[in-house]
């Protein structure tokens, strides 16, 4: 299974690293989305670096569904999801591969826009401990259920709209605690992060295992 | 593949008949006694009488939810598969998601004069918020084209994968909710009010007539998702040919 | 304070009203487009098609297939 896992994860980010869709569209849809936060919520500083863990995490559910289409978008050229059906490659080993290879370009995703947080609404990335902690484990629940959802979500029958409208909902617990963990970090009490923490861990944990079990017999319908 | 019911087609739709009949009859007591013959609250006036209401349209929610999820984990058990249980999933979807948004609507129009807000962000008006959206994606999974098993087992496990979600959900809110101050006297994140007497017999009443509603809907919206399924997959010759049968068979 | 009250109760049953009185029409509906009686409840698979099916009829199976692209428009 993990044999599979890396392979796929290889061949996806291979892909990227060729197309460059993540770098070219992906991230300045994360950062247009940063910047019209900060149009919506007006140029005062008070107000927007007190928001920015919740901004923050907003742009990067966002940015999920995005990589998660794209993620599977390249397999629906000349077959290729049927080729990958039909590869023998373990189901389980494909859902951890191609979620570990959308994990890895939010991270990215991620490193850019604190930076673009910081820049942009003055928020002073203190606690890095607790924002990588949260990054890393937040970002696997969140590759976890949109690969699960990717899969039925971008038949060639479905619409578009489908993903989204299932994976933000089954995400905001992930929202939530991120965002809490980052604000406590970035108030400068990291300490208080802790609980936040387990329920992302608790979240991707559960997702992940659900993800082995449940992908196999998704993709076979899809 | 599905098991066929013992029941015979003319009793059960007599059986139906009659709780719906029973189920009115109850609602309708409710609202006498809810907006007539009970008393006005000590605390908050006659605006106790939406108490009636709101709390069983929130339990019916989470009934159907949990009905819902029930049946697809039976679907996707091997040694339960039926296809009674797929449609019993989607029947009490639909059902819930109408019952849901009530709940929300009902909360709302409570709140109001409660609070003074249309909107708080009390853990179980939120996660009933959040369940709302989850209801409509399942809805809208269910849509997707497909074979009759294929369509049934890619539901089952997004049934799960929502409902797994609704505790994390909640837990979360409302550790989210007790890192801040509750602002009003009234608290808005108890629902609790001293009950007693007629109003708790009118409460139980509603919970039960509102239960029997649900019960009733989910009923006829799985007859119908039935009816559906025979019109795609036998074609209308064999429903033809069937009721010739039954004709003959009285 | 007694308006939300009449509102609230108003809101509730009209829907469910609503809704109910929806799900009767619509099972009335695909009764008729089934052509059966209108309180028969077709209670299982019917042995018929059932034997089709096992003999794998091709006509029945060319016709589901034709169903299916159909039901994504389940209203």
């Amino acid at each position: 299974m993990l044999r599979d896992a890396v392979l796929v994860a290889g061949k996806d980010l291979r892909i990227e690293i060729r197309s460059r869709v993540g770098l070219n569209q992906i991230g300045p849809f994360a950062i247009a989305v940063l910047l019209l936060f900060g149009l919506a919520l007006g140029p005062d500083r008070q107000v927007l670096a007190p928001a920015s863990a919740g901004l923050f995490w907003v742009a990067v559910l966002l940015s999920t569904v995005l990589a998660v289409q794209r993620s599977y978008a390249v397999e629906s050229a000349d077959a290729a999801r049927d080729g990958l059906r039909l590869s023998g490659l373990d189901p389980a080993g494909i859902f951890l591969g191609k979620a570990s290879a959308v994990a890895a370009q939010l991270l990215v995703l991620e490193a850019v826009l604190a930076v673009g947080v910081a820049l942009l609404y003055g928020a002073r990335l203190s606690g890095a401990l607790v924002l990588i902690a949260a990054c890393v484990v937040g970002t696997l629940g969140l590759a976890a259920v949109g690969t699960l959802y990717g899969v039925v979500a971008s038949g060639a029958r479905v619409r578009e709209t489908l993903l989204p409208l299932l994976f933000l909902p089954v995400v905001a617990p992930v929202l939530l605690a991120a965002t809490k963990a980052w604000d406590e970090a970035l108030s400068g009490t990291p300490g208080r992060a802790g609980g936040w923490l387990d329920v992302l861990v608790v979240f991707a944990a559960l997702y992940v295992a659900i993800g082995i079990a449940a992908f196999g017999p998704l993709l076979e319908d899809a | 593949m599905s098991t066929p019911r013992t029941v015979p087609p003319r009793r059960a739709a007599v059986m139906l008949r009659a709780l719906g009949v029973t189920a009115i009859v109850g609602v309708a007591a409710t609202v006498w006694l809810g907006l007539f013959v009970t008393p006005p609250d000590e605390f908050m006036g006659n605006l106790v009488r939406l108490l009636y209401v709101h709390p069983p349209m929130a339990w019916v929610a989470f009934l159907a939810y949990g009905i819902a999820s029930l049946a697809s984990l039976l679907y996707l058990w091997p040694r339960t598969r039926a296809e009674h249980f797929d449609r019993l999933a989607g029947a009490s979807g639909e059902v819930g998601v109408v019952f849901t948004g009530l709940t929300l609507v009902s909360g709302s129009i409570w709140g109001r004069p409660t609070w003074g807000a249309w909107w708080v962000w009390d853990p179980l008006l939120t996660t009933t918020a959040l369940l709302f959206v989850l209801y409509l994606g399942y809805l809208a999974l269910r849509r997707v084209p497909g074979e009759f098993h294929v369509r049934a087992r890619r539901s089952a496990i997004g049934a799960l994968i929502a409902f797994v979600d609704v505790p994390i959900v909640y837990f979360s809110v409302e550790w989210w909710r007790s890192l801040h101050q509750a602002p009003t006297v009234l608290n808005p994140t108890t629902h609790k009010t001293y009950v007693h007497g007629s109003m708790a017999w009118t409460l139980l009443l509603g919970f039960v007539s509102f239960t029997l509603v649900y019960i009733w809907m989910t009923a006829h919206r799985y007859r119908l998702a039935k009816l559906q399924d025979l019109e795609d997959a036998e074609g209308l010759e064999a429903a033809i040919a069937e009721r010739r049968a039954e004709a003959v068979a009285g | 304070m007694n308006g939300y009250v009449e509102a609230g109760y108003v809101v509730v049953l009209g829907t469910l009203s609503t809704y109910g009185v929806t799900l009767v029409a619509r099972e009335r509906a695909a009764r008729r487009r089934l052509g059966a009686a209108p309180n028969a409840v077709p209670s299982q698979v019917p042995a018929e098609s059932q034997e089709l099916t096992a003999r794998g009829d091709v006509s029945l199976v060319k016709r589901r297939d034709s169903g299916e692209t159909e039901r994504g428009t389940d209203s």
